[in-house]
């Protein structure tokens, strides 16, 4: 057919359709754009379904679409962050790719998914650096409704609001809190299954079963029982944990609380002087969060208890009296945090924000052994500083911290972040 | 497996057990919302996105849309428009009911991530009531986000702003 009686034919037939003004030349530029598409995808081998290309060029096969809810197609997600920081008394300065994580995502049909995330922590990962590879997350849900869905694998215990929401641009400050991390172990994950789901109007519950910590493991007297955490790496499972979680989400408010418990003891299994001691932990929390009028607000509170803690520090003298300390007995701490969004035009946003927190972790002393209080288990922080949204997901950001008790934390840090 | 745990579970299997297989992530169909708003479901009217118009989705979205035709329907003052943009990972699939250049409600349809679904939540939804385009193709309000489900948000929120701008520039061809 000649492109005159093509035209002329197209013409005609847009004449019939309700019209909108638009000019048949405007009509064929979007319709040879669809042919050149339509070229190039006869041209390609064909690829595996995407549930996340939108298919609305043709109505009918959107509903299909939306009614099958695509399934075979695989996401990658990813987030990262890089941090500057000039430390006060010592004078240093440090900059680090502080984390890059990626993940894949995998929908499997309408009901389960494959949720997935790998970390590289200070870019370089090798026997002389300082840089860890690992498993983030790696879980299957399976979700009989909103209501109603089982997760099995390794996935984030849903305690603060730091753990399970810790991209850069969804938090203040080039560090994250040193409560979410120093007595909730953020990003703090166990190898187990659990049930969660939407119940009434926003109310999501979390509950399930886990490893657990495993106290002959600990070796940082400063971060009470983080460096006891298993991260599906062998985990000694001798013990295990039950979890709880219940949080009310509406537009702007945040209101909810967990609760983890578990013996740590794991019979053992690191550390023969921990047989038969049950060494129990438990950590709770309560936190809330809300936002209005360009004011974001935000407070936690969390604490916890190791039992058996004496006996934990006789087992860590036991195994090495070089590196031996007193094994954490009781840990409490929160924060208070106040931001408010200043400008805020198109993608930027600049919300500067102010942050107390405070960190309490007692630790069952051995006199005997000198193994002795930390002063700096006792500690009050200040942070003041800003976060620039150059878009939704990309943030830049400036902060000054002061420490009461570890001066040499004292910084100014700088940092930029992303997530997509 | 600790006695508190099988104290913890054994309510919950029976909970699980009593709510039976639910109706999934389906909302409600497109066709039946089209139905709902209208009274019965009028024949869908197409708006053809030219270079221009390509260039005003890609301000709002931040990509280019990959549909070359928006199908809507509409009566009067009032049209619909079933837009879908990814959350955190899939797509979210919303009714939006525009009338008189003001948005008159949104439902999401369709949910497909395992979080976020607090974006359906006649809480959140409602705050869309009445919103028009601003300057920069914008709304003219704030939407309050919900902790936890911050891409689902932002998607819930350009979609808004593609509808009204679908809905004004449906407009203008007419009377244009």
């Amino acid at each position: 057919m000649k492109k005159s009686t093509l035209s002329v034919a197209l013409a005609t037939a847009f004449g019939a359709m309700p019209a909108f003004g638009q000019t048949v030349d405007q009509k064929l530029q979007i319709l040879q754009q669809e042919i050149d598409e339509l070229k190039a995808q006869t041209r390609k081998p064909p690829a595996p379904a995407q549930p996340s290309s939108p298919y609305s060029l043709d109505y009918s096969s959107m509903l299909d679409r939306s009614s099958g809810l695509a399934n075979g197609g695989t996401n990658i997600i990813g987030y990262g962050e890089v941090g500057y920081s000039k430390f006060r008394e010592s004078g240093n300065a440090t900059a680090d790719l502080q984390r890059f994580v990626f993940g894949f995502n995998h929908r499997f049909d309408e009901r389960l998914t494959l949720h997935s995330e790998v970390e590289i922590e200070h870019a370089v990962v090798s026997a002389d650096d300082h840089g860890e590879a690992e498993i983030e997350q790696a879980w299957v849900n399976y979700k009989m409704s909103d209501a109603v869905n089982f997760k099995g694998g390794l996935f984030l215990i849903p305690i603060g609001i730091l753990n399970e929401t810790h991209e850069p641009p969804t938090y203040y400050g080039v560090q994250r809190n040193q409560v979410e991390t120093r007595i909730i172990p953020t990003t703090w994950r166990e190898l187990g299954f659990g049930v969660h789901g939407i119940v009434g109007e926003g109310f999501r519950y979390d509950v399930g079963v886990t490893t657990s910590f495993d106290s002959g493991k600990l070796d940082d007297p400063l971060t009470g029982i983080r460096s006891a955490h298993q991260e599906g790496q062998e985990a000694n499972a001798r013990n295990l944990a039950v979890y709880g979680a219940l949080n009310y989400r509406r537009p702007g408010l945040l209101v909810g609380g967990g609760v983890f418990s578990g013996d740590t003891g794991q019979n053992g299994a690191s550390n023969p002087a921990l047989q038969g001691v049950a060494a129990r932990f438990s950590l709770w929390d309560v936190h809330a969060q809300y936002r209005v009028a360009g004011l974001d607000l935000q407070a936690l509170y969390t604490a916890g208890t190791l039992g058996d803690a004496d006996k934990v520090t006789a087992a860590l003298f036991a195994a090495d009296p070089t590196t031996a300390f007193a094994a954490p007995k009781s840990m409490k701490g929160g924060y208070v945090q106040a931001a408010y969004h200043v400008y805020k035009e198109g993608n930027f946003d600049v919300a500067p924000f102010i942050r107390y927190e405070r960190i309490d972790i007692r630790q069952a002393e051995d006199p005997a052994n000198d193994l002795f209080q930390n002063p700096n288990n006792n500690e009050r922080i200040k942070t003041l500083g800003v976060n620039f949204w150059v878009h939704p997901q990309v943030v830049l950001k400036a902060d000054i911290q002061r420490y009461t008790t570890d001066k040499t934390q004292d910084a100014f840090r700088l940092g930029a972040g992303f997530m997509f | 497996m600790t006695r508190a745990a099988r104290r913890l579970l054994a309510p919950l299997a029976l909970a699980v057990a009593a709510s039976g297989v639910a109706q999934g992530q389906v909302y409600q169909e497109p066709d039946a919302f089209i139905a709902e708003v209208f009274g019965s479901k009028p024949a869908p009217k197409v708006l053809w996105l030219t270079k221009d118009i390509q260039e005003q989705v890609v301000a709002i979205l931040g990509h280019p849309p990959t549909q070359l035709r928006q199908r809507y329907w509409s009566e009067g003052a009032k049209s619909v428009w079933i837009l879908e943009e990814t959350g955190k990972e899939e797509l979210i699939t919303a009714g939006f009911v525009v009338v008189g250049g003001r948005i008159d409600h949104v439902r999401v349809l369709v949910y497909r991530e395992s979080r976020g679904q607090e974006v359906r939540q006649s809480s959140f939804v409602k705050q869309f009531k009445d919103a028009k385009l601003a300057q920069g193709n914008r709304l003219d309000r704030d939407i309050d986000g919900i902790v936890g489900a911050t891409l689902s948000v932002g998607a819930m929120e350009r979609m808004a702003r593609l509808a009204l701008l679908f809905d004004r520039l449906s407009h203008d061809k007419v009377h244009g």
